[in-house]
């Protein structure tokens, strides 16, 4: 059984990795192929070059840009869980606080953006800020969720045998709730590099949007390429790292 | 004021829960921009941290024309964006279900593609297609068809195998049965996807016209911005916000009166 397992999972792997070096290919073929200019599509060697390159500029900015997502990241699932454990506590607080979150939630969150550097500066403050938006509505929304699915009967008998609201809370609630909450934070670990990035295109001294910005400014396609590939890579990792915290910790799923 | 009340008092039980459940919000709404506007003026807010809410809606006045161009502007870019991303996420899904080397080949592609900051994106695609509209739908487009293709698939793995089977036996092909059985079991979970897309797609829009355009909410943002015009950044945030949940409002309503038997959520 468990044979047939890996031996699927290393199927999916290596077919995944064709499919990656199909598309390399076909992109190859087609920048040299076509002869295509860089500023239209620079082929992946070229790419790759500029990477190699550009190195030590791109890891500086790439950690710059990933101290931001972190810190917000991490600010907006704290703010979002604590929100939603409140909410639920005081049951009428409910029918005014989730209309309003879901309404602000369909919001597009950029549009703050220009607000948000106004009132903090272009410095790493305003991209802390915005991802702790961005993130905190997603984990607000997801935590209500999951404590809503708690069942009625088991909340009846665990209150039974004379167990308080922080005990349901503690003991019930918050474990029937997390696999909905590590899905949204898997969720929210690409959205926080993306909007990271954006704020940064509007005014930052330093990031991988900001580079990309200049990238753009004086016409250096390569290197746009070059610092979107970090970009995914690192939004890839954060991705794969809260992944494994899910598979490791909500095991009975 | 007391015209509505009687009226009020004299409709059915139902319809006032029905009229009740749409003036709460709006009263709480008008409640919550007097309590704020109370408060710029007691306490002294400079505008630029925060402009009261008359403020804010004068300089929409002042100016309808311009907010209402950018409105449409945006929202024809979301709109196409949206519902290529849509058709184009659903029969991706079809597809990756029918044929498995096909999904294992490109679905993790799918799955990084969304990784990649679209925005970062955005330079190259403007540059591809030009400043015109299409370049900013195609942005939307990107940003909102993974979700809808993920919640496909997921909405397809829960069909029950015995289902397929009755049907296979009595004869059904292939389009039938995914016309029939497949497609309207996967529509609340689709649903739930084209919820998010929609306001992906707006997002897209909006950064779509941060490279370069002269009418949409994107463009008034960043001018406001420049001129450091906090309540033109304001007006065009409620501006957006209105566009956001319009779109999020007729997903919602498509969903009640399509997936009419998904009550339990």
């Amino acid at each position: 059984m468990s044979a047939s397992v890996s031996s699927d999972s290393l199927r999916q792997f290596s077919r995944g990795i064709a499919g990656a070096l199909l598309l390399a290919a076909v992109w190859e073929l087609c920048a040299r192929g076509l002869d295509l200019p860089a500023y239209v599509l620079p082929s992946v060697s070229a790419i790759l070059a500029g990477l190699a390159n550009d190195a030590g500029s791109l890891l500086a900015a790439a950690r710059f840009t990933a101290a931001e997502s972190f810190t917000g990241y991490a600010i907006g699932c704290l703010a979002g869980m604590a929100a939603a454990v409140l909410v639920t506590m005081i049951p009428s607080a409910r029918s005014v606080v989730i209309p309003l979150a879901t309404a602000i939630n369909s919001v597009p969150v950029v549009a703050y953006s220009p607000l948000v550097l106004l009132w903090f500066g272009i410095g790493m403050a305003s991209k802390i800020v915005m991802v702790a938006i961005a993130v905190s509505f997603t984990i607000f929304l997801s935590t209500i969720a999951g404590l809503d699915r708690v069942d009625r009967k088991s909340v009846d008998l665990i209150r039974s045998f004379g167990a308080g609201r922080l005990a349901v809370l503690w003991r019930l609630r918050l474990p029937t709730a997390l696999p909905l909450v590590i899905a949204g934070m898997r969720v929210s670990t690409v959205r926080s590099v993306i909007v990271a990035i954006v704020t940064e295109m509007l005014g930052a001294y330093g990031g991988l949007g900001w580079v990309i910005y200049q990238a753009v400014l004086q016409v250096d396609f390569v290197k746009v390429w070059a610092a979107i590939i970090v970009a995914s890579a690192i939004s890839l990792a954060f991705f794969g790292a809260i992944s494994f915290v899910e598979r490791r910790y909500v095991f009975w799923r | 004021m007391s015209g509505t009340a009687t009226l009020a008092a004299n409709l059915p039980v139902v319809s006032t829960g029905r009229l009740g459940a749409v003036l709460r919000p709006v009263l709480w709404l008008l409640l919550a921009l007097a309590v704020v506007e109370a408060v710029v003026v007691v306490f002294g807010i400079r505008s630029y941290y925060l402009p009261r809410p008359s403020v804010i809606a004068s300089t929409i006045m002042a100016t309808p024309g311009a907010y209402l161009a950018g409105l449409w502007r945006t929202f024809l870019e979301t709109v196409l964006g949206f519902l290529a991303g849509s058709i184009f996420g659903v029969v991706m899904a079809v597809l990756f279900h029918r044929w498995q080397t096909l999904r294992e080949l490109f679905f993790p592609l799918f799955v990084v593609s969304q990784t990649i900051p679209v925005i970062a994106f955005g330079a190259v695609v403007v540059l591809w297609f030009g400043n015109t509209l299409f370049a900013k739908a195609v942005i939307s487009f990107y940003i909102s068809f993974l979700p809808v293709t993920v919640n496909t698939m997921l909405g397809f793995s829960a069909v029950d195998p015995r289902q397929v089977q009755l049907m296979r036996s009595f004869g059904a092909a292939d389009a039938q049965i995914l016309r029939r059985l497949y497609l309207p079991a996967a529509l609340p979970q689709l649903f739930v996807a084209l919820k998010l897309a929609s306001s992906l797609a707006l997002v897209g829009a909006i950064v779509g016209e941060w490279f370069g355009d002269t009418t949409g909410l994107g463009v008034l943002l960043l001018q406001a911005m420049y001129n450091e015009n906090v309540a033109g950044i304001w007006a065009t945030i409620v501006v957006s916000a209105c566009l956001g949940m319009g779109l999020y409002g007729a997903v919602s309503y498509a969903e009640r009166r399509i997936v009419f038997w998904g009550g339990e959520q």
